[in-house]
């Protein structure tokens, strides 16, 4: 999933944008999917993908601010850049304040449009490694056993008390013991040190 | 003054009652006054007059005597008696002493001493006695000589030793020396031990020279025997008092002798009189001389008695004597007291009976009018039929009754009559108690409006109708103490849970004494007129959208926004193309779908500007004749309700045969709309005088004008009119004129403003008449216009 590709979705009652606009972003290598209206996009759209929505501002029925309002309500994260064709400072402030990424006037040059569109991706793709990276450190962390998941525990809770010493006497068990779990948490968890564990488990 | 809430019943008893206790009180007290007074008076007069008696008595019993002396006086004077001729004079004065029963004696004595007496001799031999002292040569004889009533002798002694000489007697030397009739004071004789006295009167010879006294002795016992016999009261005495004080006549003749210590007697002084009552009254006549000058009448007090008095001098000098008379009071006064006790208790009795019959008088006067106030109750309370006929009474309670009746009757009819207008009024009337407003009656519509019976109205308040919105303003509606009427347009909560909007009028209705009786409070249910109301605002709300927001800008707007759709594909497919360009191969196919898609979407901007540019033009076609008058109606609905909340008044004078117009009803409208528009807006600040806007529509040949003018501040000559964007209006997009001009303009007229017109703004603008006259009411085109144009916002 981390590499699965990035759709940009596209809603605009225009005809001709919608195809001018479509052509342009498949030439430019993205995977496009366009929407005539704001319904047919949230009918489509479970939220189970990612990417950016490229949104019209002025729609019949419901408008841009409208689909981006209910989008929130409905948790999906998208990044959304609003293209309008009579901008004005109330309405762009209006969608940013809603969590656009950016608000472009029609008609706009294409080189601003996939520029802003990649730095969206770029971000998106940014934020979805963070995401993978944490989630297989938990996985990680789970394959554990109980004794070693208390040890990393006591380190979490007592970053001073590192020494197998310390740890032992923490456990009531043998110091031999502690550096026997401790080369295994190491092996599992994939980490050179301790100190490396403890910035990996507080992360 | 009686106080006017007083029962008539109470002031007829107390006005009879109490005058006639009043007037018996009086008559009592009066007789009680005056009687007593009367009586004193009477007794006074009475006490006088048994002194006036008294003295009369006395007069009567001396003057005798007197004339008897001086008779014989004169007699011997005149030698008609010789007076040396004792036994002639003898037989005078025997004679004499027979004719006066109050003489005791009488005698002579001459200048010689010889002496002869005549006296009364009840003890001895005979009734009668003289003595004769005579001296017959040298030698004194003494002889006394009895006789019986016929003057025959009797007896006769001699008795020589008797030392008796007249010429040594008071009653000689008082008459020789004064040579008058002269009277003793009173004194008890030696002889017969009786009170007396003596007068003498002198004989004179014809030289004046006094030859002999003749004297006459006067019981005055009489006197107490007839002061004895006067009735004066029961009590009351009369008494003689001297001028030296001796009492000489009381009805007790013995308290007046006393003996003297050489065994001679003497009257008793009077303060020394053994009458306790007499001498508390009289002894000041003793200390003051025993004598009064004049008549005194006083009162004073014995014992705890009260005693009335009267004290007369006798008059003239001879007798220096004073009549005193007393008697108690009561002896007068007790049978009247008496008498007066019963008075009263009569008196009160005839209190009681006539109080009791007033009252019983005062009842019958007031009882038909009692019937008539119980009667009048009754109607007034309609338990009787006021055409009932009343029963006998005075005549002035009929005609008040006729009255009395007749306004019942009137007022059961008014009432009959506000009942049924009540009941079956066409608004909500409902009654209301002040300040609680707590339900009294509510009528049938009220109800209906309400959805409560009015059962359940009766249970209720005011405020339980009340929409919860609207609570405060319900609370103010049931007026505790204001004058005024509330008017007002709220919110009601029917029974049923709906809630509509009434209009609710509430006045206080006050009694004669101006206490508030209760609230009249109509309502009607204004909830469709309300609702049509709301459609209107909305209406002109949206037709104000679009006309204000200058049409022209809007328009513009929204054609701008469709001329960057095209505009859009445009750039992105030639930014598409160039990309293609730039890569290898290129993919001519595509290419080709690119250019073909530019090119149709610069045909759709052309046609998108050409919809712009038309839509000035648009219609021009739709030209219709209308009837301007009508047209200016319509138009005037949609700019009224901010004209009234500008306060501004909108006139129209179109004249009667004003011909129809020929052009865009809509456009007209709003170019209307928008001039009325400019003028409420300049007036709706800083303006004093009555705002009032007035459109004129004149007809002249083919064209016709139609002028809106306002009285506002006028038209700023620094202000290029008819170009966009200058504007004198603070929130003005300064659209409007320009744009109005246009339509104008595409309707074959023309838009000036007239700055020739000082008193504010004038606009005119001109029409075409229409060419020819069809009947624009019927013409089914106008109306569809008119609600496109509507639609349009």
């Amino acid at each position: 999933m981390p590499d699965s590709p990035l759709t940009i979705f596209l809603v605009d009652d225009d005809d001709a944008i919608r195809s001018s606009l479509s052509r342009a972003l498949k030439t430019r290598g993205f995977d496009v999917e366009a929407h005539a209206s704001a319904f047919s996009f949230l009918e489509s759209y479970g939220g189970s993908r990612q990417g950016c929505l490229i949104l019209d501002y002025g729609m019949p029925g419901m408008d841009g601010l409208e689909l981006q309002a209910r989008l929130n309500e409905l948790g999906h994260e998208l990044s959304i850049i609003f293209i309008t064709g009579h901008g004005g400072v109330p309405e762009s402030v209006q969608a940013i304040k809603g969590g656009a990424v950016d608000f472009l006037e029609k008609p706009f040059s294409q080189a601003i449009l996939i520029e802003r569109l990649e730095a969206a991706c770029a971000q998106i793709r940014e934020s979805r490694q963070r995401t993978a990276d944490a989630r297989a450190r938990l996985a990680r962390i789970d394959r554990l056993t109980p004794r070693e998941r208390e040890i990393v525990d006591h380190i979490v809770a007592h970053p001073s008390e590192i020494s197998s010493k310390a740890i032992a006497a923490r456990l009531g068990v043998s110091p031999r013991t502690v550096d026997h779990h401790r080369a295994r948490i190491l092996e599992k968890l994939g980490a050179s040190s301790l100190v490396e564990v403890l910035a990996m488990a507080t992360r | 003054m009686l106080g006017m809430n007083k029962s008539l019943g109470m002031v007829i008893a107390i006005c009879l009652a109490g005058l006639q206790f009043l007037a018996v009180l009086a008559v009592v007290f009066s007789s009680y006054i005056s009687s007593e007074r009367a009586l004193i008076g009477h007794a006074r007069d009475l006490l006088h007059d048994v002194g006036v008696n008294t003295i009369e008595h006395s007069r009567w019993f001396l003057q005798p005597a007197k004339d008897a002396a001086e008779l014989a006086a004169r007699l011997a004077e005149n030698q008609v008696i010789v007076s040396e001729d004792l036994s002639q004079l003898e037989q005078f004065l025997f004679q004499q002493l027979r004719l006066a029963s109050q003489f005791s004696g009488l005698y002579y004595g001459a200048e010689d001493g010889s002496f002869v007496f005549v006296m009364r001799s009840p003890d001895g031999p005979g009734p009668f006695r003289t003595k004769f002292i005579s001296t017959e040569n040298g030698a004194r004889k003494v002889e006394l000589v009895w006789r019986d009533a016929d003057f025959r002798i009797v007896e006769t002694r001699r008795d020589d030793a008797d030392p008796y000489d007249p010429r040594t007697r008071p009653w000689f030397v008082r008459a020789k020396d004064t040579r008058e009739t002269v009277w003793t004071d009173p004194y008890i004789f030696y002889s017969s031990q009786q009170p007396g006295i003596t007068l003498s009167a002198p004989v004179q010879n014809t030289t004046g020279e006094v030859k002999g006294v003749v004297g006459v002795d006067i019981e005055i016992g009489m006197i107490s025997h007839f002061l004895a016999r006067l009735q004066i009261g029961d009590r009351g005495r009369a008494l003689i008092i001297n001028r030296n004080g001796d009492v000489i006549a009381h009805p007790l003749i013995d308290l007046i002798r006393t003996t003297n210590v050489d065994g001679t007697l003497r009257f008793v002084n009077i303060a020394d009189f053994d009458d306790p009552v007499a001498r508390t009254a009289f002894s000041a006549i003793a200390a003051g001389g025993g004598q009064v000058g004049s008549e005194a009448p006083s009162e004073f007090s014995y014992e705890g008695e009260q005693y009335v008095t009267a004290i007369l001098p006798m008059p003239g000098e001879i007798l220096p004597w004073t009549i005193a008379v007393y008697a108690p009071e009561d002896d007068f006064t007790a049978a009247i007291k008496r008498n007066r006790a019963m008075n009263i208790w009569i008196a009160a009795a005839v209190a009681l009976v006539t109080g009791l019959i007033s009252l019983a008088l005062a009842n019958a006067i007031h009882k038909p009018f009692r019937d008539f106030a119980l009667r009048s109750a009754m109607l007034s309370r309609g338990e009787i039929d006021p055409n009932e006929k009343l029963p006998r009474t005075y005549h002035e309670l009929e005609r008040a009754n006729a009255a009395l009746s007749e306004q019942i009757v009137a007022r059961q009819r008014s009432e009959a009559e506000y009942l049924q207008t009540f009941r079956l009024a066409p608004q909500g009337v409902a009654h209301v108690v002040p300040g609680s407003g707590a339900f009294i009656r509510a009528n049938e519509r009220f109800c209906a409006i309400s959805g409560y019976s009015a059962g359940e109205l009766a249970h209720m308040q005011l405020t339980d109708l009340a929409a919860p919105e609207d609570l405060p303003v319900w609370r103010s509606v049931a007026l505790k103490d204001a004058s005024v009427a509330v008017h007002r347009q709220i919110r009601c909560r029917r029974k049923d849970g709906e809630v509509i909007w009434v209009s609710i009028n509430a006045i206080l209705i006050h009694g004669q004494g101006q206490e508030p009786l209760y609230t009249v409070v109509t309502m009607d249910d204004i909830t469709y007129k309300k609702r049509a109301e709301g459609q209107i605002r909305q209406l002109s709300r949206e037709l104000s959208h679009l006309s204000r927001g200058n049409t022209m800008g809007q328009m513009a707007a929204g054609l701008a926004h469709e001329l960057n759709q095209p505009l859009t594909a445009i750039a992105q497919n030639a930014d598409t193309a160039l990309h293609l360009l730039g890569q290898k191969p290129t993919d001519v196919a595509e290419l080709n779908e690119i250019l073909s898609e530019i090119s149709q979407q610069s045909l759709r901007s052309g046609e998108i500007i050409r919809a712009l540019r038309g839509f000035i033009m648009r219609d021009e076609g739709a030209r219709i004749a209308f009837d301007f008058g009508m047209l200016l109606t319509q138009t005037m609905l949609l700019v009224q309700a901010e004209a009234t909340e500008a306060g501004v008044t909108i006139e129209t004078a179109v004249p009667a045969d004003m011909p129809m117009l020929e052009g865009n009803r809509v456009q007209v409208a709003q170019v209307l709309v928008n001039l009325l528009r400019n003028a409420i807006e300049a007036m709706s600040t800083g303006v004093d005088t009555d705002r009032l806007v007035t459109v004129r529509a004149t007809a002249h040949g083919r064209q016709a004008t139609i002028e809106v003018e306002d009285n506002g501040p006028g038209i700023s000559p620094d202000i290029t009119l008819f170009t966009q964007f200058d504007t004198s209006k603070p929130n003005g997009m300064g659209l409007g004129l320009s744009i109005c001009r246009s339509i104008v303009e595409a309707n074959g007229g023309t838009l000036i403003h007239d700055d020739s017109y000082v008193g504010g703004a004038r606009f005119c603008f001109t029409l075409p008449v229409a060419r020819e006259v069809r009947d624009v009411t019927e013409h089914p085109e106008t109306k569809e216009h008119l609600a496109e144009g509507a639609d349009a916002t």
